[in-house]
């Protein structure tokens, strides 16, 4: 035994939990099977055990980056059109960097009520309203900010500041991989860029990197140098693999204690095992008619969305924990972020995902992935009912009060909790802050958000943060 | 096994309790935890309002607990006292019913407690917090092994304790470890043959730490500590204009071997010193290196925020302490009280960041544009404690201080100049005096962290209460001392004493002092680019940019702008001039566990997952990297696959390969291309975790 065994690492654990930590995410099976003996929170496997229960072995976030308007999709307001092109005197904050106000502009969608619950919802979401007895509509979301940057921060890592671990990091952090062939946290991006603030919103932040999300094309070469490189045959790829192995084996000999050696080894394996696991997630030449149809990649405005639905119920399938679609990239018209013509751009964004986002709904219950999943559904923050500018159909930002909803494991659905006010600018009833909805996502994995923490900088850091937050009970079942 | 409990609900009505089935509360899991969150802040070693501690066991039974007697015990009946000037805590949430009911049953089940439980100490008698002493040199029985202090003090714990010495490394071993350690680089084959005529690695010592190289390597260790970063992060992330100009002060600090005492100096008062400089201002840099949302939620919020940003840094940098968790309140777990935080803050207050709506400015110093703050006024605004850390919540007006834990007295902060407050000055001059405990231990751990692989403190940026102990305390302070007193704070001497050492030529193992550690991804891709032969030994200037796959671009809202990549020449500068993006690391970089870009990074983490596998193995840089190493191999040696083969282990590893691993690899290269070869050696495990 070594005299020198320390006593903390640098974030005030024990090395053997920092190691299990730095190994326990993304494939890290190799060096937590290592440590697992002792390790105190870990099981044999990589998955690590819940606070409780979970009611949600997944989740998936469907982003709608940008902001959607509340008021064009699930938050009926029909007093918008009594003082429709009025001018607005309330006391809501409106718009964001100096934007032009304008009047009050009237949803021009149509809302109904679907389902045996009667849930309204606009037809921008024909598709989607099929399912409306499972969707939980939280009207009452609000947000710190009225910048995408720190709006899409927030949405993600609970924090307008960068540097912080998203939930997906939480989540690998806390309850580990199912599948080391795979990532636990995948982040599909829009073919229009990403989001504003780019990898800040899938960094793992003060985390070790292994917990990050890991960016996963719907096409080609999944995964960031997933390939074998170009001009290098399967054989050689494979020749080259087994002599590095053996020339390492041999290193390893006379160092046989140092697991972090054995470790690289495998991470090599790994690497190799994920290329073919990942290969066949994307490959979808093998989807049925009827199924491609269902996901909409028959039709140009749906293909890439649907692409990345059925992928990612195939990456559920694989056991991946957390995956994160966006939709919309970019700046502006090209994400929810409809300043100029709020309704055009709705209509381009919901056409898009309405159908992919239904078939995926549908997919998930026929496959029997329904009961182990959890969907989340919004943007990072909502639109002002106001038009930005007179005579424009725009809508500005509005993070005082919004729409998301959530649906699957544990959420009872067929309803809408929650309130904004008459016209629709702020929460009013059942405020829910970005940070409930995370503690509430927390709960529904197995996890006590006031107890999953992070040694950084001398303090236990939580997603949810030091303010006392709340969970959503009404949504749960 | 205890029955479950029936409580006699007399304080608490109305409350409907269901009884805990509790096999008996364990005080250490379940009692220890809540105290500590909710009463030891008060009732602790650090503030004993009322006389009170509940910080140790016994302490509990003198005072508030009568085990068994749940009705006696005045724990129990102030935390569920309806009197709201009486009830415990007095703020925050009321403790839970499950919580007081924790309570209940551990004390109506006799309130064990451990018998071996350390009652803490008074905080103001931490190790740290003590003045740095100049330890004996103790006196060891083997007189030969030893070559200086250091030696002497890891050899004495070691015959105390009944272990023995490690053996020295092999001669090759450590010529390639001396190289990688101080200037991260492999020493090239003629460098080799003259150490093995030579064998004199004192002397190599020497060499290396004279070279540029040096710089370059050591600088990325302080760039960890100070975040930094060459942009901002949030929507723009827009460059931060000419802060490449810190980076190269870093590196000529380094190379010149500044004293570290001046360098801190530099660092927090570059402006305000009687001999002033250009660069001594461009050193200010380091106040400026955090990241900033041009575009904040809440203005007023953000200049605290930014205020945060360079205390927290501050702190942990040069104190090792945690003093941003006081911002809000006083420190849970460390003697750090909110006045002293914002004692900080008020050195701090009078900057200004220069800046035109959301571009940032540059500040002139001699015709040379720096990225610095401002200070435009010698008269400070006033700085009050916030409470809750609230900006619009103000409480006492302060005035700059340090940290009252770590002085008897505080230090005279100097006059105002006509320029500038002096306040940054007088924190500097303090941190550097003799009277500060903490700077000189905290720099020596650093540099002994970067050359075992571990500090003799594991928790480099925190040596309060809640860090770790140190394993050689006497070791550490007689490092400390000699480095302030003996070596006039040199960095060289400090490498030069310890890699002198025997035990730094220790083999590594899991016995050793010496660990394995993984090189840094700038230190793996400059051994790479120097192994193929395409280093760019360009220093300074504008950082530059290295190809990234447009797959990773695509993810960014503005993928066609943002990353414009160098050419190859360019690209293949040492890591350090590689551009730091916060919103875009280059892949590689992020994979490979580069520091935290937003706060100080004590120690790089080390992960090991398959994506690095996939970016080492099959990624373009070491491809390129290859081609250029099978290339080069030929021209020396021609065809011969032995000579290769040989000459590729000396260059990659510093030695010759053995006859198996010599047969494994001509095998290979009957089927198998030199190009192919060479690529697995780039991610053997001997190539990037050094002997």
């Amino acid at each position: 035994m070594s005299r020198f065994l320390p006593n903390r690492t640098a974030c005030g654990q024990t090395r053997r939990e920092f190691l299990w930590q730095a190994g326990g995410g993304f494939a890290g099976l190799a060096l937590a099977d290592i440590m697992a003996t002792e390790a105190v929170a870990a099981s044999s496997d990589s998955e690590k055990q819940p606070h409780f229960p979970a009611k949600a072995k997944h989740c998936i976030f469907l982003f709608m980056n940008g902001g959607p308007s509340q008021v064009d999709t699930f938050d009926h307001k029909p007093a918008l059109a009594k003082y429709d092109g009025q001018s607005y005197s309330g006391d809501v904050e409106v718009g964001s960097n100096s934007r032009p106000i304008g009047h009050l502009m009237k949803s021009p969608f149509e809302f109904q009520k679907h389902g045996q619950s009667g849930l309204e919802i606009s037809n921008l979401f024909p598709h989607l309203a099929q399912h409306a007895d499972d969707l939980c509509v939280i009207r009452s979301m609000h947000s710190d900010t009225a910048a995408h940057a720190s709006g899409c921060l927030q949405m993600n890592t609970g924090s307008i500041f960068i540097g912080k671990p998203c939930l997906g990091s939480w989540l690998s952090y806390g309850l580990g991989t199912e599948n080391e062939n795979l990532p636990s946290f995948v982040v599909m991006t829009d073919p229009r860029g990403g989001p504003i603030g780019s990898a800040s919103n899938w960094s793992a932040g003060y985390m070790p990197a292994s917990h990050q999300g890991t960016l996963f094309r719907s096409g080609g070469t999944p995964l960031l140098n997933l390939a074998t490189p170009e001009g290098t045959t399967e054989r050689t790829q494979r020749q080259s693999l087994d002599l590095l192995k053996s020339l390492n084996e041999e290193h390893l000999q006379t160092r046989s204690g140092d697991s972090e050696l054995l470790a690289r080894i495998e991470s090599y394996e790994l690497a190799y095992r994920m290329q073919s696991e990942a290969l066949d997630v994307v490959d979808l030449d093998k989807t049925d008619v009827a199924t491609r149809e269902m996901y909409g990649l028959d039709q140009p405005l749906t293909a890439d969305f649907g692409r990345k639905c059925l992928i990612t119920k195939r990456l559920i399938q694989n056991g991946v924990r957390f995956i994160q679609l966006y939709s919309g990239g970019g700046h502006q018209e090209d994400t929810w972020d409809g300043h100029s013509d709020c309704i055009t751009n709705h209509k381009t964004h919901a056409g898009e995902t309405d159908k992919p986002i239904a078939a995926l709904i549908a997919d998930l219950k026929r496959s029997g992935l329904w009961e182990d999943t959890l969907l989340v559904w919004g943007g990072e923050f909502g639109r002002t009912p106001t038009s930005e500018g007179v005579d424009k159909p725009g809508r500005d930002h509005d993070w005082h009060g919004f729409s998301m909803w959530i649906a699957g494991a544990g959420v009872k659905g067929g309803q809408a909790i929650g309130a904004t006010d008459e016209l629709g600018f702020k929460a009013v009833e059942d405020r829910c802050h970005v940070s409930d909805l995370h503690a509430t996502i927390l709960h529904l994995m197995g996890i006590d958000h006031t107890r999953l923490s992070y040694p950084h900088q001398g303090l236990n850091q939580r997603l949810t943060g030091v303010e006392e937050r709340h969970i959503i009970q009404k949504a749960l079942t | 096994m205890n029955h479950p409990i029936i409580l006699s609900c007399t304080l608490l009505s109305a409350v409907l309790l269901f009884p805990l089935m509790v096999l008996g509360v364990d005080y250490e899991k379940e009692i220890k935890p809540l105290l500590l969150e909710r009463c030891v802040v008060c009732h602790g070693s650090g503030k004993q309002e009322g006389d009170l501690r509940l910080d140790a066991g016994s302490l509990i039974l003198e005072s508030v607990v009568v085990p068994g007697e749940i009705e006696q015990s005045e724990l129990i009946s102030r935390v569920v006292s309806l009197d709201e000037d009486s009830r415990m805590p007095p703020e925050g949430a009321r403790l839970s019913e499950r919580q007081i009911e924790l309570l209940r049953s551990w004390i109506d089940d006799g309130a064990i407690v451990p018998k071996d439980e350390v009652i803490p100490r008074p905080p103001s008698e931490h190790w740290s917090f003590q003045p740095i002493r100049q330890s004996a040199i103790p006196k060891v029985k083997d007189k030969t092994w030893g070559r200086n202090e250091i030696d002497a003090f890891v050899l004495a714990k070691l015959e105390s304790e009944g272990f023995s010495t490690q053996p020295q490394a092999s001669q090759n071993d450590l010529l390639r470890r001396v190289y990688l350690d101080l200037i991260g680089l492999p020493p090239s084959i003629k460098e080799q043959s003259d150490f093995s005529k030579s064998g004199d690695l004192d002397r190599v010592i020497t060499d290396l730490l004279s070279r540029p190289e040096y710089g370059e390597r050591w600088a990325r260790h302080w760039l960890d500590v100070v975040r930094y970063a060459d942009s901002n992060g949030y929507e723009r992330d827009a460059e931060k204009p000419f802060v490449w100009r810190y980076r190269d002060y870093v590196i000529n600090a380094l190379n010149n071997d500044k004293p570290f005492d001046r360098f801190v100096l530099e660092q927090l008062a570059g402006d305000e010193l009687p001999d002033r400089s250009v660069e001594t201002q461009i050193a200010t840099g380091f106040l400026r290196l955090g990241h900033w949302d041009d575009e904040p939620a809440d203005p007023l919020a953000d200049r605290y925020d930014q205020l945060d940003d360079i205390v927290s840094t501050t702190g942990q940098a040069f104190l090792g302490l945690t003093i941003g968790c006081a911002r809000c309140h006083d420190h849970k777990f460390e003697p750090l009280s909110s006045s002293d935080y914002y004692s900080l803050v008020a050195v701090f207050n009078p900057l200004e960041r220069p800046r035109k709506g959301r571009t940032e400015q540059t500040v002139t110093v001699d015709d040379t544009e720096i990225y610095a703050w401002r200070e435009p006024s010698a008269k400070a605004p006033p700085t009050h404690i916030l409470k809750r850390g609230s900006p619009t919540n103000l409480g006492d007006r302060v005035e700059p201080a340090v940290p009252a834990i770590l002085v008897h007295k505080q230090p005279s902060f100097p006059e105002p100049s006509s320029t500038t407050t002096q306040r940054r000055l007088g924190l500097a001059q303090w941190m550097v005096s003799d009277s500060n405990p903490l700077t000189a231990r905290v720099i020596v751990n650093r540099v002994w962290q970067q050359h075992f692989g571990q500090g003799l403190v594991n928790t480099a940026n925190d040596f309060g209460i809640m860090g770790a102990p140190p394993s050689d305390p006497e070791l550490l302070d007689w490092l400390a001392h000699w480095f302030m007193h003996d070596a006039n704070w040199s960095m060289k001497k400090l490498h030069t004493l310890i890699l002198e050492s025997r035990t730094w030529r220790m083999v590594k193992s899991q016995e050793s002092m010496m660990r394995y550690r993984r090189l840094e991804v700038e230190a793996i891709r400059d051994s790479m680019l120097f192994v193929s032969g395409q280093l760019n030994r360009k220093q300074f200037g504008p950082a530059m940019k290295p190809r990234i796959p447009v797959a990773v671009l695509e993810a960014n809202s503005d993928k066609e702008k943002i990353w414009q990549a160098s050419d190859e020449r360019e690209a293949s500068r040492r890591s350090i001039y590689v551009f730091i993006k916060r919103g875009l690391i280059v892949p590689m970089f992020e994979t490979l566990d580069l520091a935290d870009t937003v706060s100080s990074c004590p120690q790089r983490q080390i992960t090991t997952v398959a994506t690095q596998a996939l970016s080492l193995f099959n990624g373009e840089f070491t491809q390129r990297q290859a081609r250029y190493f099978a290339a080069k191999l030929r021209d020396e040696v021609g065809e011969d696959s032995q000579k290769q083969v040989q000459l590729a282990w000396q260059t990659a590893l510093c030695r010759e390969p053995t006859s198996i691993e010599l047969k494994q690899m001509t095998e290979f290269l009957e089927n198998e291309s030199l190009e192919e070869l060479c690529r697995v050696i780039l991610n053997l495990n001997e190539f990037v975790y050094p002997e």
